[in-house]
């Protein structure tokens, strides 16, 4: 991943997935932004034009058209038929978490409401043990336990709405 | 013709799709809408709008006081109910005949006996149609559905007796996992219709799902319009539908099609219906069973349309209006392949769920052989009301390869950001060798689901297009606001000038 060109970028940007696991981070460069757009990314230069309205040509060896737009934190990319979903990583960031929130919790996955708890406080589960049954857009969507162990705290009840992020069902895993 | 204003008791893009067949008809169309929907494209397209409702669909689309409010409020004389929420309830024709309205779909009485799974199986027995072992349990506990499962032997599915669209279905292997799945099973039926009768069937693995569309007037003239396979489904719901099917012969489809007429004349049937059958085996030798019959317009009717050349939805106001067919089964013939890929706002790494969200930047593909029948435009929101079906890609093409590349290619140029799709996940199932060959059945994502759901590696043309991605462009402005860009390729292409 080390530089081709010499030039220097006006801007770096170090990007990663959305909610990663593996954690891997690339490194951009942005050498020009106008008119057109030069940017270095994995040791390639690419020139850039915008529509202004979310479409790119992408220019390298060869020439491809792809969709980007950037809202709240996120930074989508439509590349032939593949969507990428990046965030921009800061300095001093380089422990941050996405996702799927902190160990041993599980969270509503969007706006549902619970059908039915599965467990209760004490309780001991399996992995992939079904704890609580959500329904949305008319589908059940089981919850189900990552790793075994023993339920901590339970934060929903039959009938309630829930909204994505929040914390359903502790578990402290064996 | 009679019919001078339709009312639509749908949303979406089926909506959308019947109110420019109105239009083409020189027909009014009538929207309906819940609180959800007031800024929904569906409403923007038609002539006119009625507010309905809530967004929950018990107290909107599927409130039958409601819509028939509507119908007269906006002076309708007819209700096209598309797909879903009411097409299936006898309760809407009943209404319509008793408010002088016509009701475009088969008569109430014909719709009872085909939605009620005991009188359609008895029915396409009489007619000899081949039917596959099945009970409606008289003991609806888990008792009875439970002895039901077992005197037909494992593997057997539980599903909701009044429903469709594998809402409510569970798949049961043995006597372990039958009490959860029969009480699962339950509990969706009751939510997604209203009544939790359960229907068990004898389990016929890895089956093809090859349907028939059929099409009656009140002349008495019945014509079937060929096949539609659509073994490719995820969750128990069709995602890629195509036709000609390539597991059909000309021999095994032209028993399906008499079959299908024979149940159509049976049924007493009207307007346009399909009768779905599960086929096994291959080639001239392969055996056919009745399903169901839907009696209704189909989420996959487009295929037909462009296989065979005609107007589904037109020919339903011809038929309702008190026409005769446009076509006789002589001048019907396919010609060519066609595909349709549904697009749905899902995430397939993560057991299709339903995902949520804006749709931030949203461009439809162009080109020969591609239409889109779409329900959203750029801007909008997909909520958590409703089905997630955002639209449909239906290609046409000489043949299936030349319609399986189009599509592929136009789903690469179909970019939807600020929400998940399935866009990804539809290119790796067409390109996948078992799809390619044909060899389809309805188990085949189950069996390649790792390769199908795999995250991609992140290219740098991505990385490089995402340092220089600037906010959204065009939101919805929120008030019937139709803030949309120009998306014009051409004046696009101009701006990228070098």
């Amino acid at each position: 991943m080390g530089p081709v060109t010499t030039a220097m970028p006006s801007r770096s940007v170090l990007l990663t997935r959305a909610g990663d696991q593996d954690d891997e981070q690339f490194l951009v460069d942005v050498l020009e932004e106008s008119p057109l757009h030069r940017v270095r990314a994995d040791g390639q230069v690419f020139e850039i034009a915008s529509d202004g309205h979310g479409s790119l040509r992408v220019t390298g060896e060869r020439s491809t058209t792809a969709w980007a737009v950037a809202a709240d934190d996120v930074k989508w990319v439509f590349v032939d038929g593949r969507v990428f979903e990046l965030v921009e990583v800061r300095p001093g960031d380089r422990a941050r978490t996405t996702g799927h929130g902190h160990h041993g919790s599980l969270t509503a996955p969007m706006p549902a409401t619970v059908r039915r708890v599965a467990v209760k406080v004490g309780d001991t589960v399996k992995r992939g043990d079904t704890l609580v049954i959500l329904e949305a857009m008319k589908m059940e969507l089981p919850v189900r336990a990552s790793a075994a162990g023993t339920i901590r705290a339970v934060h929903c009840h039959e009938g309630d709405l829930v909204q994505p992020g929040l914390v359903l069902i502790e578990i402290v895993e064996a | 013709m009679a019919i001078r204003r339709v009312l639509i008791a749908n949303r979406g893009e089926i909506a959308v799709r019947i109110a420019r067949a109105c239009r083409e008809a020189s027909i009014e169309s009538v929207a309906v809408y819940s609180d959800a929907d007031k800024d929904a494209l569906h409403v923007r397209v038609a002539d006119r709008a009625v507010r309905i409702g809530p967004a929950a669909p018990a107290e909107s689309y599927l409130s039958v006081p409601a819509l028939i409010a509507a119908a007269a409020a906006s002076e309708a004389d007819a209700i096209h109910p598309g797909y879903g929420f009411l097409s299936e309830r006898a309760a809407l024709p009943l209404a319509c005949d008793e408010a002088g309205l016509i009701f475009i779909g088969p008569p109430a009485r014909v719709m009872e006996r085909m939605g009620s799974k005991i009188g359609a199986r008895a029915l396409m027995q009489g007619a000899g149609v081949p039917i596959v072992p099945g009970d409606t349990p008289r003991d609806q506990s888990d008792d009875g559905v439970l002895a039901a499962a077992r005197g037909l032997d494992y593997p057997v599915l539980v599903k909701a007796s009044a429903g469709g669209g594998g809402k409510g279905m569970r798949i049961v292997r043995r006597d372990n996992d039958a009490v959860e799945s029969i009480a699962a099973a339950r509990r969706e039926a009751s939510s997604a219709f209203g009544d939790g009768t359960l229907y068990v069937e004898r389990l016929i693995e890895r089956p093809r799902h090859v349907e028939i569309q059929i099409f009656a007037d009140m002349h008495g003239n019945v014509v079937h319009l060929f096949e539609r396979e659509c073994s490719v489904q995820r969750r128990h719901q069709k995602i890629v539908e195509e036709s000609p099917s390539p597991a059909v012969t000309a021999t095994v489809r032209q028993r399906m099609g008499q079959a299908a007429v024979a149940a159509a004349r049976a049924a007493g049937y009207r307007n346009a219906g399909t009768i779905e059958f599960l086929v096994e085996g291959e080639g001239d030798s392969a055996r056919f069973y009745f399903l169901e019959m839907n009696t209704r317009l189909q989420v996959e009717h487009a295929v037909t349309e462009a296989v065979v050349g005609v107007d589904l939805v037109r020919a339903q106001f011809v038929v309702a209006d008190g026409g005769r067919l446009p076509w006789t089964q002589e001048a019907l013939s396919q010609r060519g392949h066609a595909l349709e890929c549904r697009i749905y706002a899902e995430d397939p790494a993560r057991e299709f769920l339903p995902q949520a969200g804006p749709l931030r930047l949203y461009r439809e593909p162009v080109g020969p052989g591609i239409r889109i029948d779409s329900g959203v435009t750029e801007g909008d929101r997909v909520g958590v009301d409703y089905d997630p079906l955002l639209a449909k890609l239906v290609v046409h093409a000489e043949t299936r390869e030349a319609a399986r590349t189009r599509a592929v290619h136009a789903l690469k140029r179909y970019p939807i950001l600020g929400t998940r799709t399935n866009i990804p996940f539809l290119i790796r199932l067409l390109e996948l060798p078992a799809f390619r060959d044909g060899s389809l059945h309805t188990g085949m994502i189950d069996d390649h689901l790792p390769e199908l759901t795999a995250p991609d590696g992140v290219p740098p043309e991505a990385l490089a297009a995402a340092a220089v991605a600037t906010t959204a462009p065009a939101q919805r402005s929120g008030v019937n606001g139709d803030a949309r860009v120009d998306h014009d390729p051409w004046s696009t292409m101009l701006r990228w000038g070098r």
